[in-house]
């Protein structure tokens, strides 16, 4: 009873401080705000000023400069006028064949019994390591002018410049994006429909075109128009293989950068901003309504597939996966021999990059996105937090505007922080700091909405548990919900840094003098004549993100191995 | 010293849905109370607010002198234990245990002492430097259990703690948890749909039904003389009968019955409600001659279940189901065959008797 009465006293001597409670309270509402105000000034004021630039004369807000004449001007061009259709062409026909080649793609891998499954996963995702330019380079290698096949085999004047150049680039560039969603689906739906289906007596193409094909519906909207939103926004694979093929993308950039014509620049970007806004609000509204088609009780059993069958999915599995090994393998090869197609001696000598001063571009690209990664993680996940913290201020406004940038292109982006930063008095314009932001803004959708599913992966009991021992808010991050997501935290890290060593139309207008960026120098060489120097420098990119997987991946086992992890999900 | 915890017209609403109505009650220092209802009652969300997670609409709240209406979470000092246990997973068991003591700001040394303190009593000693993955579950909810207590809470709260254990677990557990609120002298609140752990446990039972509080008393007091139809169905069981009283009787189709409480109701319908282990079989269990001869039915045994100590007899009066409890030892004396004819013999003076009911017979 005594040592009791001891302990009483000593406890009642430490309680929780009142100071520190009162201060607690202001760190969520700061917090939301302040997410508040970096999506304000770095994502809807550079928008501001596109609107402002393309519907008002010199870009100044007054009833009597509203004008739609840049509208007109771009509308009554023909020279303007065809980047619109030739987007369109190019976005409506890349999103056919790739959602119908990745939905046979997916299919093979989740409902067929076919061989080298991992293999495919793994080569359909590649075209994520790399810069968007990597497949416009290796077709011109392959079917330009001097290409490989095309004057080399066949000796051909045709080649692939224009159209059909960009339209094969992007649908290599679009696989991984569209893979994901469709082999989601095609995972979650019950296979076991099917063998109702067929018990009962229907054909298999009947099972298909009555089950298979309306069960997946949701999927193949979503994938067509993530598609047709990557290929519209793409600036990459266009300004490589187009030639005098504009699209709206390539156009915006010739507008600024060549004739200096901000205001028709801003005015095609709100054309642009149309069908890619129309796509993603398509494709959002999709994944919602597709969560619910989701079974629990879908199983991983496939039963045997029909010999023909697995033949015809296996060599069409191998044809594609092929076509991407042999882009790779045409860019990082073309690198190392002296002159292709003529000369396959090897040498280093496009690796010496005399042009752009040596390595510097690709240092200044792997410090930036390591501290893209590191902001852009850690930035989604103290959002999500303050977001589904017990007591949310604004919740809903701030998710409106968390996934509104996986909306906006890019290019458009980056023309709007021009117009909106470069002023003397934002000391960040024209250095590596803007970049970083730009990338981080331009990428918060998807890293704050890992960062959510991650924390509602999170028994809500055990922030309650922190907090009824006395637990602030910062104690509770730091000490038990920061630790707890390291794993997302880890993927959106790599989620990140990937985006920043590869992304090239967010960050074309922001290069300046003194930064440069490996990707943008790839179309600075290309551009130049260094052809194999920009091939050199791809290799260098991919080279780098593979590297870097490599290492989280270790780190991820290492952690994931721990044994306090494997209860991170609600018991 | 604990205090008073008052609760006040408290009242809570979630848009149009009155999750907690009215609730008053003063849980005395040192005492055990348990909230018992079905799920959806109210009785987590009213636990929500004692804890402060959530903000009842209206009413006051306060822990002796203190007013805690508006008092956050962390300033309450009461101590939760979760259903889930909510252990912090990337905390070893000592570890978890100190992190409220740490975030009191307590030296090291006094921290590490507590920590053993509580590892003894909770036979956890040999456990602290492990995970809560590497812990049972039962483990794991003596350390959620240390882990609250640590902090000498005012009011120590427990959501459901054994609902997610196995059986055996969960009756060893009560027992702890009982002996530490007798040993140290906890004011604890414990939460739970189990009729059998809040009887066994509690010093006072709050039944709680749609939010409102439908009574308050000891277990003995709950289960003898409940208060509505509703406490006589959800704590044990009852057999219901619908009537009319008529001549100082309850009448009940063919039959009338003698019933002590009559008067007890006003109005001519009613209701009454007789636990199965209070009716008697003649001549097996009672005597005729003791027997109020109009309070006796002849009836069927339709089905007979052996369960161990007690024998269930299940009838047919008049198209309704019926339970007849009977301990086995009685049973023996002179067993029954199912078809076989018995008589029944309701006391008068076993009969609850209410003027509603809280679901339509069927």
């Amino acid at each position: 009873m005594n040592s009791q009465q001891r302990q009483d006293t000593t406890l009642k001597d430490y309680t929780v401080s009142s100071a520190r409670m009162e201060f607690d309270k202001f760190i969520v509402p700061t917090v939301t705000l302040f997410i508040l105000a970096l999506l304000f000034f770095f994502m809807l004021f550079p928008l501001w000023m596109i609107l402002k630039l393309s519907f008002f004369k010199g870009g100044v807000l007054a009833l009597d400069n509203f004008t739609l004449s840049h509208f007109k001007q771009y509308f009554t061009t023909a020279y303007t006028l065809r980047s619109l259709w030739h987007s369109l062409y190019i976005s409506g026909f890349t999103t056919l064949i790739v959602t119908v080649l990745i939905f046979f793609f997916a299919y093979a891998l989740t409902r067929t019994t076919i061989a080298n499954k991992t293999f495919f996963k793994n080569i359909i995702m590649m075209p994520l390591v790399a810069p968007s330019i990597v497949q416009a380079l290796a077709l011109i290698y392959l079917f330009g002018r001097n290409g490989l096949i095309t004057s080399h085999f066949f000796e051909t004047d045709w080649n692939i410049y224009g159209a059909t150049g960009i339209i094969v680039s992007e649908v290599l560039y679009c696989l991984p994006h569209a893979f994901v969603i469709l082999f989601t689906t095609l995972s979650a739906v019950d296979i076991r429909l099917d063998e109702a289906a067929e018990s009962l007596g229907a054909s298999p193409f009947k099972v298909f075109t009555k089950i298979t094909l309306p069960s997946a519906k949701y999927g193949i909207i979503s994938a067509a128009a993530l598609t047709f939103n990557l290929t519209i926004t793409d600036f990459g694979n266009p300004v490589v293989i187009g030639g005098n093929y504009s699209v709206l993308a390539t156009e915006i950039y010739a507008q600024v950068t060549n004739l200096y014509r901000f205001d028709l620049g801003a005015t095609i970007s709100i054309i642009l901003l149309i069908p890619s806004l129309g796509a993603f609000m398509l494709n959002y509204y999709i994944s919602r309504k597709s969560f619910s088609m989701i079974s629990g009780a879908a199983r991983p059993f496939i039963p045997p597939t029909r010999p023909l069958k697995k033949f015809l999915y296996s060599s069409f599995c191998y044809t594609v996966a092929l076509s991407i090994i042999l882009i790779f393998a045409t860019v990082i090869i073309g690198s190392f021999v002296k002159t292709w197609p003529y000369d396959w001696s090897l040498t280093l000598e496009h690796y010496k990059f005399p042009s752009i001063g040596g390595y510097s571009a690709l240092w200044t690209s792997l410090w930036i996105s390591l501290i893209v990664g590191v902001v852009g993680s850690f930035v989604t996940l103290v959002a999500a937090y303050a977001m589904e913290t017990r007591r949310p201020y604004l919740k809903q406004i701030v998710y409106f505007f968390s996934v509104m940038p996986a909306a906006i292109p890019g290019l458009v982006m980056g023309l709007g922080y021009i117009l909106a930063f470069n002023k003397p008095y934002y000391w960040f314009y024209g250095t590596p700091w803007i970049v970083v932001i730009n990338i981080v803004i331009c990428n918060f959708t998807l890293g704050i909405l890992s960062s959510i599913t991650n924390l509602k992966n999170i028994d809500p009991s055990i922030e309650e548990a922190s907090i009824s021992l006395g637990g602030d808010t910062l104690s509770t991050f730091f000490k038990i919900i920061f630790p707890l997501s390291r794993v997302a935290f880890i993927q959106n890290f790599t989620y990140f840094f990937m985006r920043s060593m590869t992304t090239i139309s967010a960050v074309i207008f922001l290069v300046s003098a003194t930064v440069h960026l490996a990707a943008i120098e790839i179309i600075m060489l290309d551009n130049d004549g260094w052809t194999a120097s920009a091939n050199a420098m791809c290799t260098c990119i991919i080279a780098i993100v593979f590297v870097m997987l490599g290492l989280l991946h270790l780190f991820n086992k290492r952690v994931g191995n721990d044994a306090q992890n494997t209860s991170l999900i609600n018991p | 010293m604990s205090k008073q915890l008052v609760l006040k017209n408290i009242c809570k609403s979630f848009g149009s849905l009155i999750a907690v109505d009215d609730v008053n009650l003063t849980v005395e220092p040192g005492e055990f109370i348990c909230f018992l209802g079905p799920s959806g009652c109210g009785k987590t969300t009213l636990l929500r607010i004692i804890t402060g997670f959530e903000f009842q609409t209206s009413g006051d709240i306060s822990y002796g002198e203190r007013n805690l209406n508006n008092v956050i979470p962390q300033k309450r000092d009461f101590g939760i234990v979760f259903q889930s246990y909510a252990l912090f997973p990337n905390m070893t068991v000592q570890e978890n245990i100190s992190f409220g003591l740490k975030m009191r700001k307590m030296p090291q040394n006094l921290i590490d002492e507590r920590v053993d303190e509580m590892t003894d009593l909770m036979g956890l000693t040999d456990w602290k430097s492990h995970y809560p993955a590497q812990l049972s579950g039962g483990q794991q909810q003596r350390v959620a259990l240390a882990r609250a207590i640590a902090i000498k809470p005012n009011v120590l709260l427990l959501d459901e703690p054994l609902s997610a254990l196995d059986a055996k677990i969960r009756i060893r557990l009560r027992a702890v948890i009982k002996r530490l609120q007798q040993d140290l002298g906890i004011t604890m609140i414990y939460v739970t749909h189990d009729q059998e752990e809040a009887l066994s446990m509690a010093d006072r039972v709050v039944v709680m039904r749609n939010g409102q509080l439908r009574q308050i008393g000891s277990p003995w007091e709950i289960y003898k003389k409940p208060k509505t139809s509703f406490i006589a169905e959800f704590v044990g069981t009852s057999n219901f009968f619908d009537g009319q009283k008529k001549d100082g009787l309850v009448v009940c189709g063919e039959h009338s019955f003698v019933v002590s409480k009559i008067d007890t109701v006003s109005g001519n319908k009613v209701y009454l409600a007789i636990r199965p282990e209070d009716i008697e079989i003649v001549g097996t269990t009672i005597k005729a001659e003791d027997c109020e001869p109009s309070n006796i039915i002849e009836v069927k045994a339709e089905l007979i279940t052996f369960l161990g100590a007690v024998v269930d007899i299940t009838v047919n009066l008049e198209g309704r189901e019926m339970i007849v409890d009977i301990a086995q030892k009685e049973f023996a004396k002179k067993p029954l065959k199912e078809q076989e004819t018995l008589h029944l013999y309701f006391p008068p003076d076993a009969f609850h008797i209410y003027s509603e009911f809280f679901k339509k017979l069927i």
